[in-house]
C-alpha cells in the first residue's frame, strides 16, 4: 500500500518537474504574452495563431530582431474563459514582464483583457476577435486590433448585397447566427448598413441558435418554409460546417442565395467539407489564402504549410500582422518599453500584410485602433489547389478600405459612452 | 486536553492568517497577491459550500447562482447607478442572495439526494441563461467591464488586505457554526434525519438555514471577486463554477472544515503552473486529480488527519517519541 502511494506521488513529482523548465534570461528582449484557446472547439484557432506569430518572430529574428531587441513571445491557453485570462494576463504583466499582450479568439476574453491591458497601461493587440464594441463603446488608448471587425465585413457585405438587387433582384432577407454578442451584433450591422445604403429590403425571420448546437434540422426546415431570397448567415468556425453539412441534404442553397460576409469563407469550412462543398455560396473571411494573388500571399501560405503540413485559417493571418505590427512600432520608437511613444507609432502605422492586394496597405485608424483592411468578397467554385479542400472561393468583389469604416456620427455616438 | 488542541488550533489558525498576510510583503511580483487572493476568495466560497455538503449532506449544484448575484449586484449598481453604488451593493447583493436563497430553498429542500441535486442545477442555469441573454441589462456573454472599488479599495494592496480580513472572520464565524450545537444538528441531519426529529428538531427548518447561510457568503466571495479581476461575466453563473467547488472540497476532503479550502489551494495553483507550461493542461491536471482522488478518498487534509491519528495510535502503543505526530 504504501509502496503504492509511493510511486503515485513520485510520478506527480516527475509531471510538476517536467513543466519548470527554467525560463532563458536573455537581454534585450521584446517580451510578447499571448493567449490563445488551444482546446475545444475554437481550438484550431489558437493553433494557426501560435504557428502564424511563431512564424513572424522567426522570420524578424532571423533578420536580426528589430532595432537591437530579439522577439520573444510565451503562450498560455486561454481556456475561453475570460476570468483564466484575466489571470493570465496580471500574470504576464507582474512576472513576466511584458510589453505586449497579444492574442485571443473570444470577444468575451478580449473585453475582459482590454480592462487589465487600460488598467496597468500594457499594450494589448487584439488579433482574432471581431466584436466592434472593442474599437468603439470599450475603446482604450492601450488596445489594438489587428484585423477586421464585425462592422467592416458587414459593410462589405451590404454593398455586395446592394449590388447584387441590381443583377438578381431579391427582396428578402432571413437571418441565421449564434445566439450571443457575435451573432446578434452581425444582424444589428448588416441592418444598419443597408438602411445606410438605401438598399429596400425586408427581414422575413431571424433565427439564434446556441453556440455549438449539434443539430439544425429544425432551423432549416423553417427556413426553407419562409422562402427568403437570400439566407445571411453568421455563425464561425464548426457550426459554419455543421449547418452547410445539414443544410445541403436538404437542397437548401438551390432554394436561396446563402450568404455570409464574416467568417464564411474561412479555409476551415473548405478543407472540413473537401468533396461536399456546395458551389455557388457568397462567402467572404478575414483572409484567404487564394487572394490576392500577390507573391507576399503565396509566399506566406506556402510557409505556413511547409512549417505545419495544413493551410493557414483566417486566424493565422491576425496573429502574423500582430507581431509585425509590434516590430514595426518598436523599430519606429527604438525601445519596447516606452508605452505612450509605441502608442504614438502605432496610431497610423502602415503595414503591409499578406492579404494587402497591389497597392494597397494595412493601416490602422488612429483613432480607433482599429486596423483599416480592404474585404474580399467570393463565391464558392471548383478548385483543388489547397487540399483537402476541393472547393475555394472566386469571382471576387472587392470592397475598399476606407469605404467599410463607420460613418462619422456613429463613431462619435458609440466613442461617447 | 480540549485547552491544549484549542491552542494548537489558535496557533494554526494566526499561522495561517500570517502566512497570507505576508504574500505582499515577500512578494516577488504582484501577480502572487492576485493569486493568494484568488485562493482565500475560492476558498471562502469552497467552506461556505461545503457547509452545505460535507456538514449537512446537501450536495447543491448550483451555488454559482448565489456567486453570480454577489458579483452582478456589484456590476449592475456600478453601471445602471453610479460608480458611488459599489460598497452599498455588496450587502444590497447579500440580502438579494438571502431573499433568493429562502425562496428557492423552499422549495428544493422539498426534494433530497440527486433531486435536490438536480433542481439547484436548474436553478442556477436558468440564472445564467437569463444573464447570458439580457444584453440591455446584464451586459449578456460580454459581460461588464471596468468596475473599480472606491477610494482607498482600488488600491490592490489595500484590496487584498481587505479581502483577507472579511476571509477570515467568514470562515472563523462558519467553522464556529460548525462546531456549534446548530452544527452538530446539522451533521445529524446528514447521518440520521429521523433522530433530528425524534429530538424535538425540524430536519427541513435546518436545511433551509443552512442553504440560505452557505447562499449568502457563496455571494459575499462572488463580490469580493469583482475589486480583484475588475470585470464580471455569465461564466460566474455557469455550472461548471459549481462544479469548481465541488472539486476543491472533494480535493481538500470533504469531512473536515478546511478541506476546500485546502482543495482550493491546490486547484488553483495547479491550474496556474500547468496551465503555464502546457498546452496539454486537460490531461495532466485530469491524472494529477485522478491520481489525488484515487490515493486519497477521503481528501488531502482527510488523508493527513487519518495519518496523524495513526501515528499517534502507532507512537502510544510502540512506545515511540510523540513528535512524529506533528507532521
Amino acid at each position: 500500500m504504501s509502496g503504492r502511494k509511493l510511486v503515485a506521488i513520485a510520478f506527480v513529482l516527475v509531471a510538476v518537474c517536467l513543466f519548470s523548465g527554467l525560463a532563458s534570461a536573455q537581454d534585450k528582449l521584446v517580451r510578447i504574452g499571448a493567449m490563445y484557446p488551444m482546446t475545444g472547439r475554437s481550438g484550431l484557432y489558437g493553433m494557426d495563431s501560435v504557428a502564424a506569430a511563431e512564424m513572424a518572430i522567426d522570420e524578424i529574428n532571423g533578420k536580426g530582431g528589430v532595432a537591437g531587441y530579439k522577439l520573444d513571445i510565451v503562450f498560455t491557453d486561454s481556456k475561453s474563459k475570460p476570468a483564466y485570462a484575466v489571470r493570465v494576463a496580471e500574470r504576464y504583466i507582474t512576472e513576466d514582464k511584458v510589453h505586449f499582450l497579444f492574442g485571443v479568439v473570444s470577444s468575451g476574453v478580449g473585453l475582459a483583457v482590454t480592462e487589465v491591458s487600460k488598467q496597468n497601461k500594457v499594450i494589448f493587440i487584439g488579433t482574432d476577435h471581431a466584436a466592434t464594441e472593442l474599437t468603439l463603446d470599450n475603446y482604450q488608448p492601450y488596445y489594438f486590433r489587428v484585423s477586421n471587425n464585425t462592422f467592416q465585413s458587414m459593410t462589405a457585405g451590404a454593398m455586395y448585397l446592394k449590388e447584387l438587387q441590381k443583377e438578381r433582384p431579391w427582396k428578402t432577407i432571413t437571418y441565421i447566427g449564434p445566439d450571443y454578442a457575435y451573432g446578434h451584433s452581425q444582424l444589428e450591422e448588416i441592418q444598419y448598413n443597408l438602411k445606410r445604403f438605401g438598399v429596400e429590403y425586408q427581414l422575413i425571420s431571424k433565427y439564434l441558435p446556441k453556440l455549438y448546437e449539434p443539430d439544425y434540422t429544425s432551423y432549416i426546415t423553417s427556413i426553407i418554409k419562409d422562402k427568403p431570397d437570400v439566407l445571411v448567415c453568421g455563425f464561425w468556425g464548426g457550426d459554419t460546417v455543421a449547418f452547410i453539412k445539414q443544410a445541403k441534404a436538404y437542397g437548401l442553397f438551390e432554394k436561396m442565395l446563402y450568404f455570409h460576409p464574416d467568417a464564411g469563407g474561412n479555409y476551415e469550412l473548405m478543407s472540413a467539407m473537401e468533396g461536399e462543398m456546395p458551389a455557388g455560396l457568397v462567402l467572404s473571411a478575414r483572409h484567404h489564402n487564394n487572394w490576392p494573388d500577390t507573391e507576399s500571399n503565396r509566399k506566406y501560405v506556402a510557409e505556413f504549410k511547409r512549417r505545419t503540413g495544413r493551410y493557414p485559417t483566417y486566424a493565422a493571418e491576425g496573429a502574423y500582422a500582430g507581431i509585425y505590427a509590434i516590430a514595426k512600432a518598436v523599430e519606429k520608437v527604438g525601445n519596447p518599453d516606452n508605452s505612450a511613444a509605441l502608442i504614438k507609432a502605432l496610431e497610423g502605422l502602415q503595414i503591409k500584410l499578406p492579404e494587402d492586394p497591389e497597392g494597397f496597405t494595412s493601416f490602422i485608424d488612429s483613432q480607433t485602433h482599429q486596423i483599416v483592411q480592404m474585404q474580399a468578397i467570393g463565391i464558392s467554385e471548383p478548385n483543388d489547389k489547397f487540399p483537402p479542400a476541393k472547393m475555394m472561393l472566386g469571382k471576387w468583389k472587392i470592397y475598399k478600405a476606407e469605404d467599410l469604416l463607420p460613418p462619422k456620427e456613429l463613431l462619435e455616438k458609440r466613442m461617447k459612452k | 486536553m480540549a485547552s491544549s488542541s484549542k491552542y494548537k488550533f489558535g496557533l494554526l489558525w494566526s499561522v495561517g492568517f500570517v502566512a497570507f498576510a505576508l504574500v505582499p510583503v515577500l512578494m516577488t511580483s504582484r501577480y502572487q497577491m492576485n493569486l493568494a487572493s484568488h485562493i482565500l476568495i475560492w476558498g471562502l466560497f469552497a467552506v461556505a459550500f461545503n457547509m452545505l455538503w460535507g456538514v449537512t449532506g446537501m450536495l447543491s449544484f448550483g451555488q454559482a447562482l448565489y456567486f453570480g448575484i454577489g458579483a452582478y449586484s456589484i456590476g449592475l449598481f456600478v453601471n445602471h447607478a453610479g460608480k458611488a453604488w459599489y460598497l452599498p451593493a455588496i450587502p444590497i447583493g447579500l440580502v438579494a442572495a438571502a431573499m433568493l436563497s429562502f425562496l428557492l430553498g423552499l422549495l428544493v429542500i422539498r426534494v433530497s439526494g440527486v433531486y435536490f441535486t438536480m433542481l439547484t442545477l436548474a436553478f442556477a442555469q436558468l440564472a445564467w441563461q437569463v444573464t447570458f441573454k439580457w444584453y440591455d441589462f446584464t451586459g449578456g456573454d460580454d459581460g461588464i467591464q471596468g468596475i473599480i472599488a472606491p477610494g482607498i479599495l482600488a488600491n490592490k494592496m489595500v484590496y487584498y488586505y481587505f479581502v483577507l480580513v472579511v476571509v477570515f472572520i467568514s470562515v472563523w464565524f462558519l467553522k464556529r457554526l460548525a462546531y456549534s450545537p446548530f452544527g452538530l444538528i446539522l451533521r445529524c441531519v446528514q447521518q440520521n434525519p429521523n433522530r433530528v426529529r425524534f429530538i424535538g428538531r425540524s430536519v427541513k427548518m435546518n436545511q433551509l438555514r443552512i442553504y440560505v447561510i452557505s447562499s449568502v457568503f457563496a455571494a459575499l466571495a462572488g463580490s469580493l471577486m469583482v475589486g480583484v479581476d475588475n470585470s464580471i461575466h455569465t461564466d460566474m453563473l455557469f455550472w461548471t463554477t459549481s462544479g469548481e467547488v465541488i472539486l476543491m472540497s472533494v480535493l481538500g476532503g470533504i469531512n473536515q472544515f478546511f478541506g476546500p479550502f485546502v482543495g482550493a489551494v491546490i486547484l488553483i495553483l495547479l491550474e496556474d503552473i500547468i496551465g503555464a507550461k502546457t498546452e496539454f493542461w486537460p490531461i495532466f491536471l485530469g491524472t494529477i486529480v485522478l491520481i489525488f482522488v484515487i490515493l486519497f478518498p477521503k481528501g488531502v487534509v482527510g488523508e493527513i488527519q487519518h495519518l496523524r491519528h495513526r501515528l499517534k495510535i502507532a507512537g502510544e502503543s510502540g512506545g515511540r517519541h510523540e513528535t512524529h505526530a506533528s507532521a
